[in-house]
């Protein structure tokens, strides 16, 4: 009985050849790569692995900051996978989760003795159309101009950071806060509902219910369609009366809007303010996730779990290792690269 | 009268300083560009370059070798965007953006230690012969040689890319790897060697900024610095004469920026500090049109790569 004629082991070996086994072979590298990385460093790299993959999924406690970090995580994701269904590459989660962060409050301030039935909505709508602002000019930059999308939008991330620094630092700054470049705290009213005593708040249900209808939507619905034939050929598309550049309006404003939801639930439940430093790194981490899970919408619910448990335990190991926050950085780059190599390797491209 | 010619001189040449990190980025990534791939990852290289630059510099005592590190670690970090592009055929926008975060990722996490040290510069050009030109040495005595050596790449480029056959050929892999195997060449060495060079130009880049400029390193000190320079790649039409016309767009604007807050003009620094991002954008999308109209000089090659994106 040879080892081959095992149907077990058969099934095995058809299933590495396939996607499973890219998916394996990304994993494992990676742990490599993050324990050579921890080893260069003079680390005791596999119990400092065990700490990071406790620090993420290893208690009740831990699991909810992932949770937490998961929650932005996804919605920016989300809207860098909207826009490449159109082929549209998009890099501006970070500023279009300012932007909404920035509207958001301005409602905030501006109804802040409002009851919270009235405050709550006009504050995701703030934050909504901020983000979608933010995804809108890019947007029009393209369909109007032909600016290449990926350039505006990484421009407009810094655009969107100072503009945030400007109303903190000056006109919505809170005159008791002592020097402190803050608005004021947000009134009761306006912080996003969290569940079971956690930091675990309502963006991360926003961000399922937003992937699974996008999924649906994109996939099931004519407007779906629409998008693909747009996509492999505008011409065709136009043709059929389906318009490239409504299109790249809509996704890039769905997309936008969806970072600035993620915006306001840092400031509301996170920060419970607008301040500096509001959630740096949240878009570029939802970029490689988005290309991880292949741009597709359901992939990237479990990816940004995965990926909110790395920064989840880089925080944690940052107080109790010493461990500096830049290696959370280093990780996801490694990890970006191993996929993209890996990916290569495997004929039909099981992934991005 | 004479104030204000003053006035606009040291704005102009306060441009220049300021703009020269930048300058080497367009003129490395322009080349780059021309044989086909884009690499976004040139901001992080630059911040790698910058960290390395400074930290060889602040350790060694010298800043011409914390020059030659900054170039070293430029090129190495670029090595990582060539194999994923060349030898795996990865998306190169996706490259980039790894590059990018583990060069943002890397020179924070070696930088910590030398945050704060102080560092001897490349000094300039004062109490030199320059400096003694009337009139004009004011204005020339606070260049610095990394601005030179700027300066002096544009034309060794230009020549080298409109005058040589190897130049000849490195453009025409951007036009059509095709014809470049067709001839019976292999892409992948003209390629190879423009992704080095891009690393080369946004590493020196890099300690053009923390070694000579600012004297300082800290985290994330480039601010986008990299990314405007891909942008203004467009601008110049992928030309390195027109590199430095572009890059002043820049510097200008950061001057401007400076010169504005030490004036005391009522508007919020945070505001002034986005018109090194929103003039250059804004000069983008006039350049745009332009480009729709006459193709611009886009080398053919990219245009596959910005169409089969994803």
């Amino acid at each position: 009985m040879t080892i081959t004629t095992q149907p077990a082991v058969r099934f095995g070996l058809r299933l590495l050849r396939g996607p499973t086994g890219a998916v394996l072979i990304m994993a494992a590298t990676f742990v490599l790569a993050a324990l050579t990385f921890f080893a260069i460093n003079g680390r005791e790299s596999i119990s400092l692995f065990q700490e990071m993959v406790m620090g993420a999924f290893g208690d009740g406690y831990s699991f909810s900051e992932t949770l937490v970090k998961t929650a932005p995580i996804l919605l920016t994701a989300l809207a860098v996978a909207l826009p490449a269904r159109l082929g549209l590459i998009s890099v501006g989660g970070e500023g279009q989760l300012y932007l909404g962060a920035l509207f958001g409050t301005g409602a905030v301030l501006a109804a802040v003795d409002q009851p919270g039935w009235l405050l709550m909505p006009l504050m995701l709508m703030g934050a909504m159309a901020g983000g979608a602002l933010w995804g809108v000019i890019p947007g029009l930059l393209k369909t109007r101009l032909g600016v290449n999308e990926t350039i505006s939008t990484l421009l407009l991330n810094y655009v969107g950071v100072l503009l945030v620094s400007f109303v903190v630092h000056g006109p919505w700054k809170n005159p008791n806060s002592l020097g402190w470049p803050a608005t004021i705290e947000f009134p009761q009213g306006a912080i996003l509902p969290q569940f079971f005593d956690t930091r675990v708040h309502m963006g991360l249900i926003f961000g399922v219910v937003a992937a699974i209808m996008l999924h649906i939507l994109v996939t099931r619905s004519r407007w779906g369609l629409g998008l693909q034939v747009s996509r492999s050929n505008p011409r065709v598309g136009a043709t059929a009366g389906i318009s490239y550049e409504r299109n790249v309006l809509i996704v890039m404003a769905i997309g936008g809007l969806l970072a600035g939801l993620a915006g306001i639930a840092e400031a509301s439940v996170i920060q419970n303010r607008l301040q500096d430093g509001l959630a740096s790194g949240y878009g570029m981490t939802g970029f490689l996730v988005a290309w991880l899970a292949g741009q597709h919408f359901l992939r990237i619910i479990p990816l940004s779990v995965l990926m909110g448990g790395l920064l989840a335990s880089a925080d944690s190991l940052q107080l109790y290792a010493q461990l500096p926050k830049a290696s959370a950085d280093i990780l996801q780059a490694l990890l970006f690269i191993i996929v993209l190599a890996v990916a290569s390797l495997w004929p039909n491209r099981p992934k991005a | 009268m004479e104030s204000f010619v003053t006035e606009l001189l040291t704005l102009l040449f306060a441009a220049l300083r300021s703009a020269t990190p930048v300058l080497a980025v367009v003129l490395g990534e322009a080349m780059t560009q021309r044989s086909g791939v884009i690499n976004l990852g040139v901001e992080g290289q630059m911040l790698l370059g910058a960290m390395t630059g400074f930290a060889v510099a602040s350790i060694s005592g010298d800043p011409w070798l914390g020059v030659l590190a900054a170039c070293g670690a430029g090129i190495a970090l670029s090595m990582v965007h060539a194999i994923l592009v060349l030898g795996c055929r990865a998306n190169q926008i996706a490259s980039g953006v790894a590059v990018l975060i583990l060069g943002g990722g890397l020179s924070a996490y070696y930088g910590i230690p030398f945050v704060g040290n102080k560092i001897d510069t490349l000094g300039n050009l004062n109490h030199t012969f320059v400096s003694d030109i009337p009139l004009l040495g004011q204005f020339l005595g606070p260049i610095t040689p990394t601005v030179l050596i700027t300066l002096l790449a544009i034309p060794a480029i230009s020549i080298f890319l409109f005058r040589t056959r190897t130049g000849l050929r490195w453009r025409s892999t951007g036009e059509s790897q095709e014809i470049t195997r067709n001839l019976g060449h292999s892409p992948v060495p003209y390629q190879l060697a423009a992704i080095a060079f891009g690393g080369l130009m946004s590493g020196f880049a890099g300690a053009a900024l923390a070694v000579d400029y600012t004297a300082n390193w800290v985290e994330g000190m480039t601010a986008g610095r990299g990314l405007v320079a891909v942008g203004l790649v467009i601008v110049a039409r992928w030309n390195p004469w027109y590199a430095l016309p572009a890059a002043l767009l820049f510097g200008a604007s950061e001057a401007l920026n400076l010169k504005l807050q030490s004036w005391g003009v009522p508007i919020s620094p945070y505001l002034l500090a986005t018109l090194p991002y929103l003039i250059p954008l804004s000069v983008l999308m006039l350049s745009y049109r332009g480009l729709r109209a006459s193709g611009g000089g886009m080398p053919a090659g990219l245009r596959v790569v910005f169409q089969s994106a994803r």
